[in-house]
């Protein structure tokens, strides 16, 4: 496991839908789900997920329905809307297109200025 | 964040709103499925831990800690759901089953209050849709909000723009870049002949063929027109709408190639457009505008209006500021002709209905939302009728009071109440309103009148929906909120502390005063001015005309009025309206000699008031002035209706030379204005306009009166009597436009003439216009039914606001006197006469009524000043029986709780005490 690291405003959102986009999943899922691929680095509040999990699907990007868990339990499964795949694509865009650019600041040399 | 999409936007929207209603509706599962969902995760992770070798107890407390407090987490969910707002203001499913069961409880007042607003809600939004539907409809065009108009505004006269501007449209068309496919057109009335179809007048517009470049809409036959068609020389071509194509060439599916003729021209048909195209106004014939430039002047030319398209990528504001720049040019080249006009970008709808300055716009907007006020006063009456039933119930407030609910949550309860009762006015008014405005559209669309633009789509829009909507809350607002302020206020603090010993009241203060006096006073002065209103109208509507209007047929025959507008005034005296007359004389004698036609007469106008011009007189010697209706008619327009001559002789031919100065009065014209009597010699003269005020008409002529008639047609609706005076009509009267009044032979139907008058008079001269060819009967018929339709409208929205008023002053008199039923009691019980104790408490509701009536009576004459000042004079017993009326629906509600209060046992009174 690697170090862990804060997560920046406004990312979470994005996390969340990333996780949904791979499968429906829960919402203990999603917190799992995010752990896993960034082996640990990045550990969501277990009390902010609920709230942007509601947030997203009031503002239509995902849609919930209850199912059954691996462990034959009733659990609300969470996926993407057609919107939320913009939104998700949008974003990752955004957010591929910040980093490029902070990683070129960081990375200029005296001679480039 | 990158915008989604306008599709996505609204699903977004849908979801939100179904995600608060969701929340709000079906809280108790919304909780339920939240908590069941936070204890699977916290399962989920104590599994986890234990797993990861921690103990079953440890597990859970620390899945626990993790989650953090579970109460914070539902509370952030129910926020980021939406219904943070609903929480705050606490308003729930159950404040609506409460409204609901309060609607069912007080049948009688929820049917005044419900019936009440939404008369006043469907004047608010037909007014509102009528308007949006005409100005901010957006074009159903393919990306219809790029298509803007652009004129040369005047700064000077920023009302009238120049619309001579085919050298300025020239120009622009070659520079503005960021206007694609500048257009202009004409619009102009044809004479269109079809080989074995007949001769119709029609709408077309001449319109340049970047016109259909920018309403992008395909023909469903042939071409739409080209450039080539707009060179001289070119073959004369046009283009049909659907319905013409239809209607006057039974969808003939070879009419491309067919040939018509417009006015005496021939034209060869080369499309057909798709149905309800019926760009770019209410057009549906096309022919190509032929701007020959070289003609005319700058400045000088046909009245074209202007469109276009903004270019890719280009703002509106972008495109004013090219063309402000090309103006200002234009401005320093031709100081003479331009020094004041401002090319100017304007909405596409705004010059085709009238809107042609800024302060147009701002005008009519401020008239759009004005209509709704008159919900405010209805609402007002509404939260009056609510604030007494709340008065009944501050027990009840009292008590919730008591047991925590804070002032907000009471009033919110309140607020739900009325809104339940402003939502169904809301939806009732919606439904007057889209019956009118499928009334309106039909009438509007039927027959030969006059087509929509085609924008217009009146019905319930969502922009009409939502406004209704808000104006449901507004009254929902001013009848829930305000007596809740006031019944949950200081008041409360009191009926709380009387809640044990004597039960729940609630004083009248000085406001309810004030407003017992106010409805009054409102009673009194709409009432005698709405009904005087409706009589008028019945009255004007219920009058016969003096002649046999079942025989006669009416027809407007004008010159091509194009062709006056292009010629100079001295051109226009010397060639056209001397050709008009010669071709006016030759109608007359050609129709006169058709068998079906009795007899036929020139006028100005029609017999009615619609024609006549109303002119100030004046009287020689006594200086008498008055207000005249003034009809120029030929000698045999009154044996023709069959008029007799009362006094004096009728016109002759020689009346109608120039130089001549006999006159023919009516009935009311001499005993109104002459004063009855021998008024044959008598003279009269016109009274200049800027003279009207004061000084001498010197310049007029003295007209002499030959002849009187009876009063044989109606007055106008708003006048009690119309003094009307006959004048020979004379060479060069007619300027272009006569009516022809033509009497059919008995057993001949008056409208089956039509025909023949069009073929007689385009047969003459093809370029004269017959239009408006309707039996004198029908024009009758809808005079009236308009007439009535008014009539009713008033009853309908006065009628409305009264039944609130007197059902206001009904609850607050009653209320008044319940607050003093102890009162009565213990005076009648320590031995006050019943006498006096009725005395009193009528002395103090007849002050408050009195006050009412006095005020209403100041607020009438100042209604009937504004309308005319004619209320005051006969009308003046209506008022005096209103104020009668008033006084007895107050006295009436104070009478029963008074003689209550009197006939309560003592004992049971002071046991109250």
């Amino acid at each position: 496991m690697g170090r862990q690291t804060d997560l920046l405003p406004g990312t979470l959102d994005l996390l969340i839908l990333k996780a949904i986009w791979l499968g429906d999943v829960h919402g203990y899922g999603v917190l799992l789900r995010i752990e896993q691929i960034s082996k640990g680095a990045l550990e969501i509040q277990q009390g902010a997920l609920y709230p942007a999990l509601y947030r997203l699907e009031h503002q239509g990007l995902i849609e919930s329905e209850w199912g059954r868990s691996e462990n034959n339990r009733r659990a609300k499964y969470y996926r993407l809307t057609a919107a939320g795949r913009r939104r998700l694509r949008d974003e990752e865009a955004g957010w591929n297109r910040l980093v490029a650019a902070i990683s070129t600041v960081l990375t200029a040399r005296p001679e480039e200025v | 964040m990158a915008r989604l999409p306008g599709a996505s936007a609204l699903g977004r929207l849908i979801a939100r709103l179904r995600s608060v209603w969701r929340g709000m509706r079906r809280r108790g599962d919304v909780e339920r499925e939240m908590v069941e969902e936070f204890r699977h995760h916290l399962e989920l992770r104590t599994e986890d831990l234990i797993r990861q070798g921690v103990s079953a107890r440890e597990a859970a407390r620390r899945a626990k800690i993790e989650f953090g407090g579970i109460e914070g987490v539902r509370e952030d969910a129910r926020a980021a759901r939406g219904l943070y707002v609903i929480d705050r203001i606490g308003f729930s499913w159950l404040d609506t089953k409460l409204g609901l069961r309060m609607l069912v409880r007080y049948p009688g007042l929820s049917l005044v209050s419900v019936l009440g607003m939404s008369i006043a809600i469907a004047v608010g939004a037909g007014g509102f849709g009528l308007i949006h539907a005409l100005v901010d409809a957006p074009l159903p065009l393919d990306e219809g909000e790029r298509v803007i108009s652009v004129q040369n505004s005047n700064v000077r006269n920023p009302g009238s723009p120049a619309r001579r501007s085919a050298h300025d449209f020239i120009v622009w068309r070659e520079e503005v870049r960021s206007l694609r496919d500048l257009a202009a057109f004409r619009g102009r009335d044809i004479n269109l002949t079809i080989p074995d179809g007949g001769t119709a007048i029609v709408r077309a517009a001449e319109m340049t063929a970047s016109g259909f470049r920018v309403a992008r809409v395909a023909p469903v036959l042939g071409r739409v027109l080209l450039e080539e068609d707009e060179r001289p020389g070119a073959t004369r071509v046009m283009v049909i709408g659907w319905e013409e194509w239809q209607q006057r060439f039974g969808g003939d599916a070879a009419v491309v190639g067919r040939e018509v003729r417009v006015d005496s021209v021939v034209h060869t048909i080369v499309g057909v457009m798709p149905e309800g195209f019926h760009f770019p106004v209410d057009h549906r014939y096309w022919l190509p505008l032929r701007l020959n430039t070289a003609e005319y002047g700058i400045g000088e030319g046909p009245e074209i209006m202007m469109f276009a398209r903004l270019a890719e990528g280009v703002s509106a504001g972008q495109a004013q500021i090219e063309l402000a720049a090309i103006g200002a040019r234009m401005a320093a080249e031709h100081p003479e002709t331009h020094a004041d006009l401002r090319p100017t970008i304007r909405p596409y709808t705004h010059p085709f209905i009238g809107l042609d300055s800024p302060a147009r716009g701002r005008l009519l907007r401020a008239v759009q939302y004005l209509l709704s006020l008159l919900l405010v006063v209805v609402s007002t009456n509404v939260a009056i009728l609510v604030y007494a039933r709340t008065a009944a119930r501050m027990g009840e407030i009292a008590v919730r009071s008591a047991l925590g609910a804070s002032r907000r949550r009471v009033i919110t309860q309140l607020f739900a109440e009325a809104l339940i009762l402003s939502l169904a006015a809301a939806a009732i008014g919606l439904a007057i309103a889209t019956f009118t405005f499928d009334r309106l559209t039909e009438l509007l669309t039927s027959g030969n009148a006059a087509q929509l633009p085609f924008w217009v789509r009146l019905g319930p829009t969502p922009s009409l929906i939502a406004y209704t909507t808000g104006l449901a809350v507004v009254a929902a607002v001013i009848v829930g909120v305000v007596p809740g302020l006031k019944a949950t206020g200081r008041a409360l603090h009191g009926t709380l502390q009387q809640l044990s010993s004597r039960g729940a009241r609630m004083r009248l203060g000085r406001t309810w005063t004030v407003l017992v006096v106010l409805q009054v006073a409102v009673a009194v002065a709409v009432l005698p001015y709405a009904l005087w209103t409706t009589s008028r109208f019945l009255a004007s509507g219920s009058a016969e005309p003096g002649y046999a209007i079942d025989e006669f047929v009416h027809a407007t025959i004008a010159v091509d009025v194009d062709a006056v507008q292009r010629a100079d005034a001295s051109e226009a005296r010397t060639d056209l309206i001397p050709r008009f007359e010669s071709s006016l004389t030759q109608v007359q004698t050609r129709l006169q000699a058709e068998p079906g036609v009795a007899g036929i007469a020139l006028a100005t106008g029609t017999p009615g008031s619609e024609g006549a011009q109303v002119e100030l007189l004046e009287m020689e010697g006594t200086g008498t002035r008055g207000w005249v209706w003034v009809h120029r008619v030929d000698a045999g327009f009154l044996p023709l209706l069959d008029v007799p001559i009362l006094a004096g002789r009728k016109f002759v031919s020689a009346d109608q030379a120039t130089g001549t100065h006999a006159v023919i009065v009516d009935r009311v014209f001499a005993d109104e204005i002459l004063g009855g009597g021998d008024v044959i010699g008598r003279r009269i003269r016109r009274v200049p306009r800027d003279e009207s005020e004061s000084g001498a008409a010197q310049s007029a002529e003295w007209l002499e009166v030959v002849g009187v008639v009876p009063a044989f047609t109606p007055p106008p609706p708003f006048e009690r009597s119309a003094p009307r005076l006959y004048e020979p009509l004379r060479a060069g009267d007619a300027q272009g436009v006569a009516r022809l009044i033509i009497r059919a032979r008995r057993g001949i139907q008056p409208g089956s003439l039509a025909v023949r008058i069009r073929e007689v008079a385009t047969g003459i001269d093809p370029a004269l216009r017959v239009t408006e060819i309707r039996s004198a009967a029908d024009e009758d018929r809808q005079r009236r039914q308009g007439l009535l339709s008014l009539a009713l409208s008033v009853v309908v929205v006065m009628g409305s606001v009264l039944l609130l008023s007197a059902a206001g002053i009904y609850a607050m008199m009653s209320f008044a006197v319940v607050t003093r039923r102890r009162e009565i009691a213990i005076r009648s019980a320590l031995g006050a006469a019943p006498r006096r104790v009725l005395i009193e408490i009528f002395r103090r509701a007849g002050a408050q009524l009195g006050a009412g009536a006095l005020g209403g009576l100041l607020l009438a004459e100042l209604v009937a000043r504004v309308g005319g000042g004619s209320l005051l004079t006969a009308e003046i017993l209506l008022v005096p029986s209103v104020v009668a009326l008033v006084l007895a629906v107050g006295l009436l509600a104070a009478v029963g709780p008074a003689r209550r209060g009197l006939t309560t046992p003592p004992t049971d009174a002071l046991r109250e005490e």
